[in-house]
């Protein structure tokens, strides 16, 4: 059977010294957490911004990061990535489940997720969307924006709304 | 007792260990108290040293890690307590100035009043010490320095006019002369 992709993203970060992966369960995200969490190389944190908090702790120590979320919770933590993140200029990696890209997903995320594009921009971090054609270079990508000690995000949008 | 004089005891019984200071007093009083280059003072970001602090003891097993936090700070991030008491880091030293009170803005008052942060701490598998009495900051401070685990101290003290200056480093200055010193 043909590896999922987002068994893959997790993989490759791995391999590219990505030694720690803290965040909060999305379920455009389940199967490289379900994955992660099997290979036993994962934090489950309460919210975002307290993922983002115990990444950049770890970022502080030399350890590369990736903090996982939904996109609702990226809206929560905006404040957090000005006043930390990029205020002291910490290097993470964002890996953003986008709710709210179909016009037609659950009126919840309607609002927050038209604005999702605009929200990153408007932060000024660097983004790419990926999927399973392309990820391989947008993740080549991410880890030479950490490795230069620079911040950026990977979108995984929610293409089905069941 | 007020915070800047236990902040002054506790400083001279830990060292140059690791701190990761909350914003406003808290890291404004570390800074003129004793600065150097352990210190990560958090000057945004609320809520967030405990976190911050639970991600350098991960990994800097070997060093102990202390956290400066106050009540108002902690009720903004109490899900890091189950996080941490979780993970049981046994190099974390979280101590929580509480006053009851958000002094940095003006001295509006917090829940820690009615709701005790030392039983939030114990039923989230911290080992739990609470000091009200200045005259056993020091001897106790002296006890848990011996005693590994992941432990909360919460020093009860007293509003205070007393201002510190602004922390004057650029953030990522802080940043890169506390990683070099882990």
């Amino acid at each position: 059977m043909k590896k999922l992709f987002q068994h893959e993203i997790l993989d490759f970060f791995v391999k590219n010294d990505i030694e720690n992966f803290v965040g909060v369960p999305d379920s455009t995200l389940k199967q490289f957490i379900s994955y992660a969490l099997k290979k036993k190389k994962i934090i489950i944190a309460a919210r975002e911004e307290e993922a983002i908090g115990i990444a950049t702790g770890m970022a502080l120590s030399g350890s590369n990061s990736l903090v996982f979320m939904q996109n609702a919770g990226f809206a929560n933590s905006l404040s957090t990535i000005t006043s930390l993140v990029q205020l002291y200029k910490i290097p993470l990696i964002f890996l953003i489940g986008w709710r709210g890209y179909l016009k037609e997903d659950a009126p919840e995320h309607r609002k927050i997720g038209k604005i999702q594009p605009d929200l990153l921009k408007i932060i000024q971090l660097p983004t790419k969307i990926i999927s399973d054609k392309n990820w391989k270079k947008s993740c080549k990508w991410a880890i030479n924006k950490i490795e230069s000690k620079k911040s950026c995000a990977l979108v995984i949008r929610r293409e089905f709304y069941d | 007792m007020i915070r800047k004089e236990a902040m002054r005891i506790i400083l001279e019984e830990i060292g140059d260990d690791p701190i990761i200071s909350a914003n406003g007093f808290i890291s404004r009083d570390l800074f003129e108290l004793k600065e150097k280059n352990t210190n990560f003072y958090m000057i945004g970001s609320m809520g967030l040293a405990s976190s911050i602090g639970l991600g350098v003891a991960i990994k800097n097993p070997k060093k102990t890690i202390y956290v400066f936090d106050g009540d108002g700070n902690i009720l903004m991030n109490l899900g890091s307590l189950t996080t941490i008491g979780t993970i049981k880091p046994k190099n974390f030293i979280h101590i929580i100035f509480d006053n009851h009170a958000h002094e940095s803005t003006g001295g509006q008052p917090t829940n820690t009043k009615n709701i005790s942060i030392s039983n939030i701490g114990k039923v989230t598998n911290f080992h739990v010490f609470e000091i009200n009495d200045i005259n056993n900051l020091r001897r106790q401070i002296k006890k848990i320095k011996k005693i590994n685990g992941t432990i909360m101290i919460v020093v009860k003290i007293n509003n205070s006019k007393i201002r510190s200056g602004r922390v004057t480093l650029d953030p990522v200055l802080i940043k890169n002369r506390f990683m070099e010193s882990l």
